[in-house]
This record gives structure tokens, C-alpha cells and sequence, in this order.
């Protein structure tokens, strides 16, 4: 469960007093300027309830897009107190009775093209780039439809939510740094393919997400998982990706070799090696000329030495652990998957303070391969 | 002329993408022109699935599904329409899975399927409660696929008639600014619907009826305009849609006794009626004190938190955020609210209109499948299906003919009737006149309807559209100028809520979502089993009448 529910008084016929600060941005002159409107609203309203009476009855040049009105259709991404998030999704009840004004503004990381209207072609041509389409191996249609189980479905259950609002590309920190990075939405939107069984283009797809750019560059910072207004989780599609690109071989980058690293260690003896780590990862070329910094690190005890090997008490534990992932198949996208349904289901039951039931996915179970 | 084609589709929901991949893998150049991004399409907020009889969840077949959709139109669907719908839906489901639509599966891996309304199998084939979502992404990827042009964002506003046929398209376009002709040997409609013209509706704010209104306009007849069906379960106070799928999946519909009082309208089919006789039965419950603030509630409680975290996650999240309910614990307070319009363009069965090079599909099209009250399910399916139709027909009609041409007087008149607009600053802003339309359609065309009423209606609507003309635009600017945009759109809706008063007035019977009960209780086969047809003339509204096609189903008694 990724997304917080505001509680808000059932609708009713009462009313709020709202206040918002806008950033107006005028495309022709270039002037930017934070303006405050008061408006009175009924309780239910959301921030784009509250946007359209402004634009209705105060000023009707105010710029911002909407449809659905129902977090379906992607519309209404804009960022509230510098936060990205769908105005449909924002109810603003208890943000009038608290008394503050919230500043409204543009998404992030994509230019503004008037108020809160951004360009969103930057956004789509990444989109494009992951070749957004099934690639099913073969031009002949099958007289019906292919038999795929709800297991193998549920892998990409997730990404196929993504409603392309853009709000996880408006918070992404390394794409604000490198506006080259592939970034979250189109990420999942790779994810959505490489794990869809029917593909059979997941090897090549990978390749091309493993280049700059691609899943690697991603700094972890969850800002998308957090922003999501509809549960996809970026950040878990991009680990999706790095591990089915490792389970496939395909460990080039430094971020795969760092990977690989901590679960050898892991494995081998129940902790991190911190010393190995870093030949591991970037090379022995660039492991010597940190050879000072280990040192350093080395005297002020932040490392222990190397030798003889330390091993954890209990490593069988984690050995165990490693050699039931690889048995069972689970060391790709399928893994993590299985993960987030236990623990969404644990997160719910704990919720509802009710017995956890039984996982979906029995252990041990390989889920059939598509046919057709 | 900005740029010319064989076919322009406007509109880029399920039917205008499913159209143009049509087109364009049938060797036409084809272009997609829509006001919003294909992807914020309201195709996507539908919920609960698409129709075909797979057979994936029991017995079905083509037939039983046209039965069904006959009965369910009560009577009113062209059964020939209905026929073609119900053959080709299997084939063009299975087309969309190959595609990589993102289906729900049944335990042996096949496309699974749900009971829906008024249907003799379980035959909805959905993906969770997102499967409009899903469709729209999968139709869109396949355009990417096949690099379709887009004009995205651009608002078409007028259409090009030279020489009595259409030939284009003058729309205004909102991140440049200024009005954009583009050239098209055919021009398809696939708009969406008008749900915009009541107060609690299912819609989107784009759905305001524009492709039956451009048609309307250049004189092609509205068919059956009065059948707007009411959902039985929408959220107060804006009519956010809850789907059918709930129901579908077992959910109850209580009275403020707690009774289920459908055992008192439809006691075989209980919930699983049709749409139209639910939202009756609702509505009279609420008239008759039984109902809670207003509401009925939709019960889903005994159908247990992991089936409806599976199946109906999406429904609970929006009545979490737009109710403060969670379906787990709580009840969902619904009542029926505008939802679909069976009416439209009067189109053949391959999306022809009376226009020689217009085509339309969708919810602005009327073929007519759904008659007088369409089935859940039944609107995907004729996206996909009769999109496929006239993107085929229109593609063929474009490769057999030549020339396009925008005569340059249609370009500067429009120029001067903007302007004319634009230059306004003494006068009224739409918004009063907007929401007093979908405030009185709601109060004096709704669920049912009186003679008195309807008329009533007509003068306000006469009066509104008074007003109108001295509407004011508060944005004179080039960039993004959707304050132009909805005002044009009101221009749309009050044509269209003139032409549903003619043609309800007219229908002096009871069928499907025209309820009459107060003066024409009952259906009257002899006399009304007919589409009314409505056409423009001079700005006025003129009613003509259109016989239905029957192939094998002669009228029946119609009880759930």
C-alpha cells in the first residue's frame, strides 16, 4: 500500500474557506509571480474542485489540466507545497482547518509551458524509447487467446496501473541531475514488458536499460515509490529490472557488479566485505588508487582487516536463505513480487487486525511458461 | 491547411485508436486529433470489463449475447448492429490479448470473466476493475507502435463541408494557440459522450458531446437522443463511478431498512438486473423515504477483504478518497447518476453517416446496439468492434478517392466568428450557464420524466442558449487557452440538450431510459418501436423517426 487515504468528512452541505498560492507563469513574457485566491468551497472539494472555481469565477486565465476527475486518467499532476500529486486525488478539508495556505506549482523536471501546464513531450519520448509495446516473437495470430496463469500476470500487475501522470518524473533527484536518466515512469513501463511472459524480447529489452542512463542510474531515493498516486511503485519496477537483468547474465554495470557483490558476500560469510567491495564493483584499477582512503578508513577501525576472514555465527542462516531463492526461481522480478504480495498482505491483515492468510504462491511452485 | 490526409480520426479513446490502427494497417495515411492526450481518454475510467462470449466461465455463444443486448435495449437496437457486435466480439477480444491487454485470468490461464447485468453467462471479460484503463494503454502502445500522428491537444471545432462532402477539420490548438485546418478525405467521430450535460455524471469533463455536435451541426440526424442511461452506482455529490463489477462479484444493494428491495422490481435477477430498471428502483426507494441522505447502499462486505483487494481494489480507493468509505467495513452510499448516451450519430453498420465522408464509432455514434438501454460491458466492445469497422470502411472510401481541399472562405469565417468571441468582454462567463443546464437536465430530464417537465426544460434550455451568446472568454491568449475551450464545448452541449427535449417529448411511451410512468406508464410497440431522429436546420431542432431492424427477435415482455 503505497499511497496514504485522507479521510474526509462525508459529503454533506457544508462549507470550507480555502486558500491556495499559485505560481501563475505567463508563456509569452516569461513573468512568474506567486498569487493567493480565497475561495469558498463545499467540504468535499478537492484541489482541483478548488481550482476549477477559480478559474470559473475569479480568473479564468488560470492554466491547468484536467479530465477525469476520478485518478484515472493522468491528467492533474501538479506539485502542492512542492510535493508531486494528482489534484482530483487531494482532498482539502483538513488542509483548511488547519489554516495553511498551500503553494501550488508546476511539476518538476519537465519545462512549464503556462501555470501548471508542463510539456510533457520529454516525458513521452523516454516513454517511447523503452519500445513500449508487446513483442510477441511471431507475426501469425493465435486462434485465441494465450495461456498466461494469474501468477505470471501478477508480475506486472503493478506497472500495468501506471497512469502516466508524470508525478514520480516531477520528484526524480537523478533526473533532475542527469535529464538524460530513462527515469521512473518509463522504467516501470520497461518493467511492464520485460515481465509480461508474453514478450519475447526481455534479454534485448535489458541490454538496452542496462546502458546509461538506464536502471542503474537510479540514486534510491524512493521519492517516486513515495509520490505514486497509484500504487506502481517505480523504484521497486527498476529493482525488478536489475535483478532480472543479473538472473539473465547481463552484470556489466558497476550497479550490477555492486549488486552481485553484496549478495556473494552474503553468501559466503554472513556479512559485508567492505574491502572486496570496492574491486568488486569498479575494478581493481580503481580499487588501487582508493588504496589511501581504505587505509584511512583502515586507522580510524571503519574496516576490519581482511584476513583471517570473518565469518558470521549464524552464516548457515543466510546460506540457507540463498541456496531456497535459487531453488525455488525466485532470484528474478518473480522474487520481489511474491515479496510485496506477502507483505502487502501482512501490511492489510495487521491493518484490519485480522489472521494473515495463506500466500497465493505456494513455495516450490515454477509458474508455467506462456503458450500459444 | 496545416496538413492533409486520407483519414483524421477525432477523438483517441478505445474507438478512435482502435479506428485509426485500423486505417493505418489498411494502408491509409491516418492521423489522430484529440483535445486531451490519447491516454486521459474517459475510455479509461471504464471498470468492470468488455463482452464476448468466450465461453471462459461457462456456456455462452454469440447468440445468447445478442439476445441478450436485444432484450436489454428493450427492443430498440438495431438487431443486425447487435448480430455483427455479438460475431465479431470474441475475434476482437482475442486481438487485444494478443496485443498484451493486461487481462484477469481464470485458474486454467484463460481470460477470465464475470456475471454482469441482465446477461444469461458470465461473460465480461475484464482486467481487475481497470479494464478501460488497460485497453486505452494497450491501444495506445499499438499507435506508438505503428507511429500514428497525433495532433494532441488540438480542440476541433468546426468540420469542412466543400462540395457535400467533409474534407476536414478546423480545430483550435491549445499549447500554440490559433485555429489549425487539417484536409481529410474522411473524418471519422469518435468523441465520447455528453454526460457533461447533468450535474451527477460518470464523465469526465471532456465528455461534452463535441462529435455528435460538429455532425449535428452540418446537418447529420442525432438518433435516439433521449436514451441517456443512468448508473446505478455513482458516488454523491459528483457521480464518481463505482462498477458494476461489484455486483457483479456478489455485492448487495440495501434500502435504509436494510433490505435488498430489488426482490420488490427484478426478484429473479435481484442486482444483476439491468441498468436501467436498477436506477428506477433506486430512485424510487430514495423518493419514497427509504433511501439514506439521498443514497441507497452497496454492500460489499460479505464478499471478504481479499476479494476485494484482488478483483475491486480501484473501487475501493475511490470511495475511500471520495466518500471516506472503505467498502471492507462500511457500506458505499450510491444512487444512479448520467452515465452513458445509447443515442448519437446515426451511422450504418460500418460507421457511416449521412454525410458523404464522415464516419462515426463509439459512444458518439449511434449504430444502434444498445437501443434504449445499453448493457454493462456492451460499450467496450462496440469501441473495439465498430471502431474497427469505420476505421476499416473509412480507410477503403479514403484509397478509392482523391482530392481534399479546405475552401479558404470556411478558414476566414471561422477566423471572424472566433474573433468575434475572443473580442467579447462585456457579458456573462459560462460557468452559471453551465451548471444551471446540468442542474435542470438533472431535475427535469432525469431518471423519470413528465411531460410538463420536459417542456419546462425546453424553455430553460431556449433561455440558456440565449445567454450563451453573450458569452465571455476572460483568457484572450494564445498559449493554452482552455477557457476558449470550454466555452466552445457549452455551445456543444446546449445543441444537444435541445435536441434530447424534441426527441424526448416526442417518444410518448415508456422503454428502457425513457421512463415515463406518470402519463406513458407502459412501451408502446405499435407506435414507438422506432429510433427518433433528430436534425439541425437553421438552428432549429427537427424530429423525424427511423425504423428499427429486427433479424430474429420479435418484442417481448421485458422482466429481470
Amino acid at each position: 500500500m503505497s499511497s496514504v487515504h485522507q479521510r474526509a468528512p462525508a459529503p454533506g452541505s457544508i462549507t470550507m474557506e480555502v486558500s491556495l498560492k499559485i505560481w501563475r507563469y505567463d508563456a509569452e513574457t516569461g513573468e512568474k509571480e506567486l498569487k493567493r485566491y480565497d475561495v469558498e468551497a463545499p467540504d468535499w472539494a478537492t484541489l482541483l474542485d478548488i481550482l476549477d472555481i477559480i478559474k470559473d469565477r475569479q480568473d479564468g486565465t488560470l492554466a491547468y489540466r484536467k479530465s477525469c476527475r476520478m485518478m484515472i486518467c493522468g491528467s492533474c499532476g501538479m506539485r502542492m507545497d512542492g510535493g508531486a500529486v494528482l489534484a482530483c486525488k487531494t482532498r482539502m478539508w483538513e488542509i483548511s482547518q488547519s489554516g495553511h495556505v498551500p503553494v501550488i506549482s508546476p511539476m518538476g523536471n519537465l519545462p512549464v509551458i503556462k501555470d501548471l501546464v508542463v510539456d510533457m513531450n520529454p516525458f513521452w519520448g523516454k516513454v517511447r524509447s523503452v519500445k513500449p509495446w508487446l513483442e510477441p516473437g511471431y507475426d501469425e495470430v493465435a486462434e485465441k487467446e494465450r495461456i498466461v496463469s494469474q501468477q505470471q500476470m501478477n508480475v506486472i500487475h503493478k506497472e500495468a496501473l501506471c497512469i502516466m501522470c508524470g508525478c514520480c518524473v516531477s520528484e526524480c533527484n537523478s533526473m533532475e541531475s542527469d535529464p538524460e536518466f530513462l527515469g521512473p515512469a518509463a522504467l516501470a513501463k520497461g518493467m511492464r514488458f520485460v515481465g509480461d511472459a508474453r514478450d519475447q524480447t526481455a534479454v534485448e529489452r535489458l541490454n538496452v536499460l542496462n546502458e546509461e542512463h538506464g536502471i542503474w542510474d537510479c540514486t534510491r531515493c524512493y521519492f517516486c515509490n513515495e509520490r505514486c498516486p497509484k500504487g506502481v511503485d517505480p523504484r521497486d519496477a527498476i529493482a525488478k529490472l536489475g535483478a532480472e537483468s543479473i538472473k539473465n547474465g547481463i552484470d556489466h554495470d558497476m550497479g550490477a557488479k555492486h549488486a552481485k557483490w553484496f549478495v556473494h558476500s552474503a553468501k559466503t560469510t554472513g556479512w559485508l566485505r567492505e574491502m572486496e567491495l570496492v574491486p568488486k564493483t569498479q575494478g581493481i584499477v580503481s580499487a588501487i588508487k582508493q588504496t589511501r582512503f581504505a587505509l584511512d578508513l583502515a586507522r580510524h577501525g571503519k574496516i576490519p582487516p581482511p584476513f583471517p576472514p570473518h565469518v558470521a555465527d549464524r552464516v548457515n542462516e543466510s546460506r540457507a536463505l540463498y541456496n531456497l531463492v535459487k531453488e525455488q526461481g525466485r532470484d528474478g522480478a518473480l522474487g520481489i513480487v511474491q515479496g510485496e504480495h506477502a507483505l502487502g498482505r501482512i501490511e492489510f491483515a495487521e491493518e484490519a487486525g485480522t489472521k494473515v492468510t495463506a500466500p497465493e504462491v505456494q513455495p516450490g511452485v515454477e509458474p508455467p511458461h506462456a503458450e500459444g | 491547411m496545416e496538413a492533409k490526409h486520407d483519414v483524421l480520426v477525432v477523438g483517441a479513446g478505445c474507438a478512435g485508436m482502435r479506428a485509426a490502427i485500423e486505417a493505418h494497417d489498411a494502408g491509409a495515411d491516418v492521423a489522430l486529433l484529440s483535445k486531451i492526450h490519447p491516454v486521459r481518454s474517459h475510455s479509461g475510467a471504464a471498470e468492470g470489463g468488455i463482452n464476448a462470449a468466450l465461453g471462459n466461465a461457462s456456456e455462452d455463444s454469440p447468440e445468447i449475447h445478442a439476445y441478450d443486448t436485444v432484450k436489454g435495449s428493450d427492443y430498440l437496437g438495431d438487431q443486425d448492429a447487435i448480430e455483427i457486435l455479438c460475431d465479431e466480439a470474441p475475434g476482437d477480444v482475442y486481438e487485444l490479448e494478443h496485443w498484451g491487454a493486461v487481462f484477469s485470468r481464470t485458474e486454467d490461464g484463460r481470460i477470465a470473466q464475470r456475471p454482469f447485468g441482465a446477461a444469461g453467462a458470465p461473460r465480461t471479460a475484464y482486467a481487475a476493475d481497470i479494464t478501460g484503463h488497460v485497453l486505452v494503454h494497450v491501444l495506445y502502445e499499438q499507435v506508438m507502435k505503428r507511429d500514428i500522428p497525433t495532433y494532441e491537444e488540438f480542440f476541433a471545432w468546426k468540420l469542412v463541408m466543400n462540395d457535400d462532402r467533409c474534407q476536414g477539420v478546423i480545430a483550435w490548438d491549445l499549447l500554440n494557440g490559433g485555429l489549425k485546418s487539417i484536409g481529410a478525405k474522411t473524418v471519422l467521430l469518435a468523441t465520447g459522450g455528453a454526460g457533461r450535460l447533468y450535474v451527477g455524471t460518470t464523465n469526465a469533463y471532456a465528455c461534452t458531446g463535441d462529435g455528435m455536435s460538429l455532425a449535428y451541426r452540418v446537418g447529420v440526424p442525432l438518433k435516439d437522443m433521449e436514451m441517456m442511461q443512468f448508473h446505478p452506482t455513482t458516488l454523491a455529490p459528483t457521480g464518481v463511478l463505482i462498477t458494476e463489477g461489484c455486483r457483479g462479484e456478489g455485492a448487495y444493494l440495501l434500502n435504509s431498512e436494510g433490505d435488498r428491495f430489488l426482490k420488490n422490481y427484478a426478484p429473479n435477477a435481484m442486482e444483476l438486473a439491468s441498468r436501467d430498471v436498477i436506477s428506477r428502483a433506486e430512485q424510487t426507494e430514495i423518493d419514497e423515504g427509504r433511501g439514506v441522505d439521498g443514497n441507497v447502499l452497496l454492500d460489499l462486505r460479505h464478499l471478504g477483504a481479499d476479494k476485494i483487494l484482488e478483483r475491486l481494489h480501484g473501487t475501493r480507493e475511490l470511495s475511500m478518497v471520495f466518500a471516506g468509505v472503505d467498502p471492507i467495513y462500511e457500506p458505499i452510499p450510491v444512487r444512479p447518476g448520467s452515465h452513458y448516451h445509447m443515442g448519437g450519430v446515426d451511422t450504418d453498420v460500418w460507421g457511416q453517416t449521412s454525410v458523404e465522408g464522415l464516419y462515426a464509432a463509439g459512444e458518439c455514434a449511434c449504430v444502434s446496439v444498445h437501443g434504449a438501454n445499453r448493457l454493462g460491458g456492451n460499450a467496450l466492445m462496440e469501441t473495439i468492434t465498430y471502431g474497427k469497422r469505420a476505421g476499416a470502411h473509412a480507410a477503403d472510401w479514403a484509397l478509392s478517392h482523391t482530392t481534399v481541399e479546405v475552401p479558404p472562405s470556411t478558414e476566414t469565417d471561422a477566423e471572424r466568428e472566433l474573433k468575434e468571441l475572443l473580442d467579447r468582454t462585456d457579458g456573462e462567463r459560462p460557468w452559471k450557464i453551465r451548471d444551471e443546464l446540468a442542474q435542470t437536465m438533472h431535475e427535469n430530464f432525469g431518471v423519470f420524466r413528465r411531460e410538463e417537465q420536459m417542456e419546462k426544460q425546453g424553455e430553460i434550455v431556449a433561455g440558456l442558449r440565449k445567454r450563451y451568446e453573450r458569452v465571455v472568454v476572460d483568457d484572450k491568449g494564445e498559449v493554452f487557452n482552455n477557457d476558449l475551450t470550454q466555452a466552445l464545448e457549452l455551445g456543444f452541449l446546449l445543441d444537444l440538450a435541445d435536441a434530447m427535449i424534441v426527441a424526448g417529448i416526442a417518444r410518448k411511451e415508456s422503454r428502457g431510459a425513457h421512463a415515463r410512468p406518470y402519463d406513458y406508464p407502459d412501451r408502446d410497440d405499435e407506435n414507438y418501436m422506432k429510433h427518433t431522429l433528430v436534425t439541425q436546420t437553421d438552428g432549429q431542432a427537427g424530429l423525424d423517426w427511423k425504423a428499427v431492424t429486427v433479424t430474429k427477435w420479435e418484442p417481448q415482455e421485458r422482466t429481470y
